[in-house]
């Protein structure tokens, strides 16, 4: 049975360890066709499944609760009237 | 994303405009972000990002209508925060680590190193943990956190805002992540997870 082409082989030939496919995957790096062929791999490999699970709730924590504050209207207003000062 | 080499633009007052409002103000939020995760301060994020828009406007015609205004953006907005602000902030200067790009050599002190959170204690964090984790990072670690998490640059993107090469990204990225684990760790400690 042939097995499928790992995306993340490098041009080089270069066969990825787990920490670097898992590291592309959690930086969001990766194309599409390297994420299913992630989580194929996450099926029969428990640290990367592990692993991928923390690191995925840290990055939904991060965003979920760290992305907040909008810039307040002040700014907006301060800025765009600084900038018709310069062009006037 | 060629904004170094890009030839010199020039636009009629009326193309910089649209410029202006069309492809920079939208960014304003995230910019207002990044500027208080760095200067953790909301008084200061909004000089820098009032700074960073002026800048921008100021040398709009470096920019390549059409190209990334969000990394260029960014990256005005970090050498600003380098030149202006943290000169002037008591911040001690940046720990002096090592940059270490054959780290996925060694897995094995990794696995070691790296505490193994579990998930369910990381459901309980109600928001301040995480966000007590992140700024407690030593401000070159945040950043990359920031860009890439909040902000989902890729790394080349990364590595233009920051001025450094795509190795260091990914190994500061590594790191950054290894260090907000403990933080969250030992968080997680102290709400009684001890086996967390
Ligand atoms: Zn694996």
């Amino acid at each position: 049975m042939a097995t499928p082409t790992n995306p993340f082989i490098q041009p080089d030939g270069k066969k990825p360890t787990c920490m670097e496919m898992l590291q592309l995957i959690i930086d969001n790096q990766v194309t599409e066709e390297q994420r299913l062929y992630f989580s194929q791999h996450m099926g029969h490999c428990l640290p990367c499944y592990k692993k991928y699970n923390v690191d995925m709730a840290i990055k939904e924590l991060l965003q979920s609760k760290c992305c907040g504050g909008n810039c307040p209207d002040d700014i907006v207003a301060e800025i765009k009237l600084k900038i018709n000062s310069m062009t006037a | 994303m060629e904004w170094e080499e890009a030839p010199r633009q020039h636009y009629t007052e009326n193309e910089k405009q649209l410029i202006f409002n069309n492809e920079f103000m939208p960014h304003i939020h995230s910019m207002y972000n990044f500027g208080y995760r760095l200067t953790l301060d909301r008084d200061d994020a909004k000089d820098l990002v009032q700074d960073t828009y002026l800048k921008a406007y100021r040398f709009i015609e470096s920019f390549q209508k059409g190209t990334n205004a969000k990394a260029w953006l960014f990256r005005i907005l970090k050498n600003s925060f380098i030149n202006d602000y943290r000169k002037k902030s008591k911040e001690p200067n940046k720990v002096d680590y090592q940059e270490v790009e054959t780290y996925y050599n060694s897995e094995e002190v990794d696995r070691l190193i790296t505490p193994d959170l579990r998930v369910e204690s990381l459901k309980d964090m109600m928001g301040d943990e995480i966000s007590n984790a992140l700024n407690s990072l030593d401000v070159d670690f945040r950043t990359v956190i920031i860009l890439c998490d909040l902000e989902d640059f890729k790394y080349e993107e990364m590595a233009k805002i920051l001025d450094i090469p795509i190795g260091t990204v990914r190994s500061r990225l590594h790191r950054a992540r290894n260090l907000l684990k403990e933080k969250l760790k030992s968080y997680a400690k102290t709400m009684g997870y001890n086996n967390a």
